[in-house]
């Protein structure tokens, strides 16, 4: 087997990873299992591209590349105004419809058949705005470096890798040290306790759609800029990032990076295998054999 | 309203026609008044399903008020948030799962820490783990790996480190064996004198009126009977009404 | 003209009672139950597919083509369904409700993938044509073809109606809502809550196969195309508009969904410039993910709602005895 197999994997399984945190943290804390969680990667993607084309219209020299990667500031700016503005919208959909809901105490399910709701309208909504055509950041060519052992790397896969191990590594630091982590993880145990011990449990739904959202918002700028952006983006993740959070057990975030990383490890490696029109499948057989051995996960409570 | 100096006449709590339950249609309790004065140790007693924990829950803002107030040291807190009742000086500790399993020890006190001053934490803790050296022997363990003394323990530390101005316990001594249930009454009598008002739901009757000053008894979400705790322990139609279940129930298994 | 009109209102009927069939498979899941299947589109291909197998005349360089009669090919579409559906709420049933969500939702995925995939057995992204079409000796009489086509239809639909509500009356029927309502209590009484659940997503399951082989001997052709995502949503918006619980309301639900989405269609394509329609649909798209958001928060029991005789009789529980063990033994957190 080629080992370039495993450059492909770990970039595809850092996107399904951060993606699989956002998912993870809000199944733990809001309790239900958000389908709307993909086209959080979707627009993420769209407003990051709309916002640094902007950018690069006003100010020229924003379009320039950067170093050795293919885009110029214009695309981290955006980058970061869009995390800001998906968490918006993210609180947003909150506001209007998941909250709603919450207050009237009904059925779980009912959430998930909302958030799938939701995730219909949002993902036609880019349709709408973006048509189906693939977009790109940048239309520049990269060389692959060499970088031993016959693999091959582009300056921007790299950068996406050491970008998805510094916002993990943040986003334990957030959860364990500090005092909002600590309370998300206290609200995901027992939100009653948490407000008995003067947790402020909305705040705390508010901080986790912001930092599940900002995540998939990275997730799908990566996306968009080595791959390329389209409305399914999100969705076609989607089964991926429920696998992953499964299989890294509901709650860890440190099990749904690593499941991020062997599912897309997988998918990689069955595209070499088997070919890369069955990439969705591997999934489905993941997900299926997690519930079938080992329903909790890796690191998760009983399910 | 009471002018200055009169802030003993003002109850530490009290509650006035309170009407609360699960859904909107099914009250559970119905209507109850009860004032507790300030550094008073009540207990509420009553059959299985007579409202009593969902009494406290309403009051701790868990179960929702239907209509009626909660009073506060003089003030309306009856639509105060859960978490917002705790800085008013409202603690409550719930009859189970009323700690962080998943956390350690340290974690759940300093959880509870978190609207105390920055400065003040570190020192409040310890002053904490002074007084309950059961807990300061292994801060980091985690909670769930606690006995049921040691769960209870904690969990009234965790109450106590925002320095309350009432506690409210719902049950404290379930699931506990006799020596722990003596240990843990004596640790609340001690916080009692300290200054903190109690209010304590038992099924334990004569453990409970040994360290209570008063009784109340709510029978079917109203409040049927109160009177200091030594006259009601004595008293042998309410012993027989509202007590006896539990006496008659241990005596027919003896 | 009139005999036109006649005729598209059978087609359009048919077309409607073939999501009226997936909407009842849907109801005995999620109304009767409380089963979440976001996976509709692939049980919905399976029956189909599987129909197409049996029934279409030997193929070259395709597997299958049994050329059996249509009935073997619709009873054998609502077999496979059912027998994927069992394996799935096996796996996942007894976990939390979720799971059984994100597992359908995978069966889709995984469903979509082998129709386009496997060439040899489903002809790929072409699909597969010359299904056999019940009455096709009349295709050259539009609308004599049309009309006994509703009629099979009319027919199909009423009789499944009828086995529901006997289902719904029978014993069966009423551990199913009372495990809905509450677990807790119906296990007390002695039902195995797991149990009955799988027996429920299977007949659902199973009838949703049959709608798809019902629609893929209607249409005469299938593709990968048919069994998109949006298919699950569409059946969704018809069982929550009419009503989840009631049987009549699905179908209901089927009608006036089905309509009002095929129109417009229909006005999509006549207002809209052809540049501009796959836009124009999107939004179309964007109305029925923002309606089915809308009828939860605003009206969750649909339009005519179900007769609910487990909860009053849990009402009387608890006003009786315990009531705030009831209660608090009923509390959803």
């Amino acid at each position: 087997m080629n080992p370039q197999f495993l450059v492909d994997g770990l970039i595809a399984g850092s996107m399904i990873g951060l993606g699989a945190i956002g998912i993870t943290l809000t199944y733990s804390i809001l309790r239900f299992a958000n389908f709307a969680h993909g086209e959080f990667l979707s627009w993420g993607a769209y407003i990051a591209l709309a916002l640094s084309g902007a950018l690069g219209f006003l100010f020229s020299a924003l379009k320039t590349p950067v170093g050795p990667f293919s885009f110029g500031w214009s695309l981290p700016l955006a980058g970061i105004l869009a995390i800001l503005l998906t968490g918006m919208l993210a609180l947003l959909l909150d506001a209007i419809l998941f909250g709603r809901l919450r207050a009237q105490r009904g059925a779980v399910i009912i959430m998930v058949m909302a958030s799938f709701g939701a995730s219909l309208a949002l993902r036609s909504v880019l349709e709408f705005i973006f048509t189906s055509k693939p977009a790109y950041y940048t239309k520049a060519l990269q060389i692959a470096v060499n970088i031993g052992g016959g693999l091959r790397v582009t300056p921007d896969q790299m950068l996406a890798l050491a970008l998805t191990a510094v916002v993990v590594f943040a986003i334990h630091l957030l959860l364990t040290r500090t005092g909002i982590g600590r309370s998300m993880r206290a609200v995901s145990e027992n939100p009653a306790l948490a407000g008995v011990v003067g947790i402020d449990v909305r705040m705390v739904i508010r901080a986790v759609w912001i930092v599940g959202a900002g995540l998939a918002c990275i997730a799908g700028v990566m996306a968009g800029l080595l791959v390329q952006i389209r409305p399914y983006l999100g969705h076609d993740l989607l089964l991926p990032l429920f696998a992953a959070a499964i299989l890294g057990g509901i709650g860890s975030v440190p099990g749904a990076m690593l499941a991020g990383l062997i599912v897309g490890l997988s998918e990689a490696a069955a595209v070499q295998l088997i070919g890369a029109e069955w990439r969705a499948a591997i999934s489905f057989v993941i997900l299926v054999a997690v519930l079938l051995i080992r329903p909790r996960g890796l690191f998760g409570r009983q399910a | 309203m009471t002018l200055g100096g009169g802030t003993n006449l003002v109850p530490a709590l009290q509650t006035r026609s309170l009407i609360a339950g699960y859904e909107p249609d099914m009250p559970i309790v119905r209507g109850v008044d009860l004032s507790v004065l300030k550094g008073e140790l009540v207990v509420l007693l009553g059959p299985n399903g007579a409202g009593k924990s969902t009494f406290v829950k309403a009051i701790a803002g868990l179960v929702p008020i239907h209509s009626g107030t909660v009073h506060l040291d003089g003030q309306d807190i009856t639509a105060v948030p859960v978490h917002n009742k705790i800085r008013r000086g409202l603690a409550f500790v719930p009859q189970t799962e009323n700690i962080f399993a998943t956390m350690s020890i340290y974690e759940n006190l300093l959880l509870a820490a978190a609207m105390a001053p920055k400065s003040e934490r570190e020192r409040r803790i310890s002053t904490l783990f002074e007084r309950f050296p059961d807990l300061a022997s292994r801060p980091s363990r985690l909670a769930g790996q606690l006995s049921g003394g040691q769960r209870q323990m904690l969990a009234v530390a965790r109450a106590l480190i925002v320095h309350p101005s009432i506690l409210i316990l719902d049950e404290p001594s379930a699931g506990l064996s006799p020596k722990i249930v003596a240990e843990v009454f004596t640790m609340l009598q001690d916080i009692n004198k300290s200054g903190v008002t109690i209010i304590l739901v038992e099924q334990n009757v004569r453990a409970a009126l040994a360290i209570a000053d008063r009784a109340i008894i709510l029978v079917e979400g109203k409040l049927r009977h109160e009177g200091s705790a030594a006259t009601l322990a004595d008293d042998p139609i309410v012993a027989k009404l509202y007590l006896g279940a539990s006496a008659t129930r241990k005596a027919g298994v003896s | 003209m009139i005999l036109d009109l006649l005729a598209y209102g059978a087609f359009f009927l048919t077309m409607a009672l073939t999501y009226a069939i997936m909407c009842l498979g849907l109801n005995v899941q999620w109304g009767q139950t409380g089963l979440f299947n976001v996976g509709i589109a692939g049980f919905v291909a399976i029956g189909a597919y599987a129909s197409a197998l049996l029934t279409t005349p030997e193929t070259a360089g395709r597997i299958g083509g049994f050329g059996l009669p249509i009935a073997a090919g619709w009873f054998g579409g609502a077999l496979v369904a059912g027998v994927v559906a069992y394996l799935i709420g096996a796996l996942t049933i007894r976990l939390r409700a979720d799971y059984l969500a994100i597992a359908t939702f995978g069966v889709a995925v995984a469903v979509q993938l082998c129709v386009l995939n496997l060439e040899a057995l489903t002809g790929g992204a072409f699909g597969i044509g010359f299904i056999p079409r019940p009455f096709a000796e009349l295709a050259g009489n539009p609308l004599a073809f049309g009309l006994s086509n509703a009629g099979l239809l009319i027919a199909v639909v009423a009789l499944l109606y009828m086995a529901l509500e006997h289902l719904v009356r029978s014993p069966w029927g009423r551990v199913l809502r009372a495990i809905r309502e509450d677990e807790a209590a119906a296990q007390a009484l002695g039902k195995n809550p797991t149990r009955f659940r799988l027996q429920a997503f299977t007949i659902g399951g199973a009838i949703m196969g049959l709608a798809g082989a019902a629609q893929a001997h209607f249409i005469g052709f299938i593709a990968p195309d048919n069994y998109m995502p949006i298919l699950t949503f569409q059946v969704w918006a018809m069982l929550i508009v009419g009503g989840s619980g009631n049987n009549r309301g699905a179908i209901l639900g089927a009608v006036l969904v089905w309509g009002i989405w095929a129109s417009s269609a229909a006005a999509v394509s006549t207002f809209f410039a052809p540049e501009q329609q796959a836009r124009a649909a999107s939004l179309q798209i964007v109305m029925i993910g923002v309606g089915l958001c809308l009828i939860l928060l605003l009206r969750p029991r649909g339009i005519l709602g179900e007769v609910r005789n487990v909860s009053r009789h849990i009402r009387k529980i608890m006003k009786s005895d315990d009531a705030e063990l009831a209660s608090r033994f009923l509390s959803k957190d």
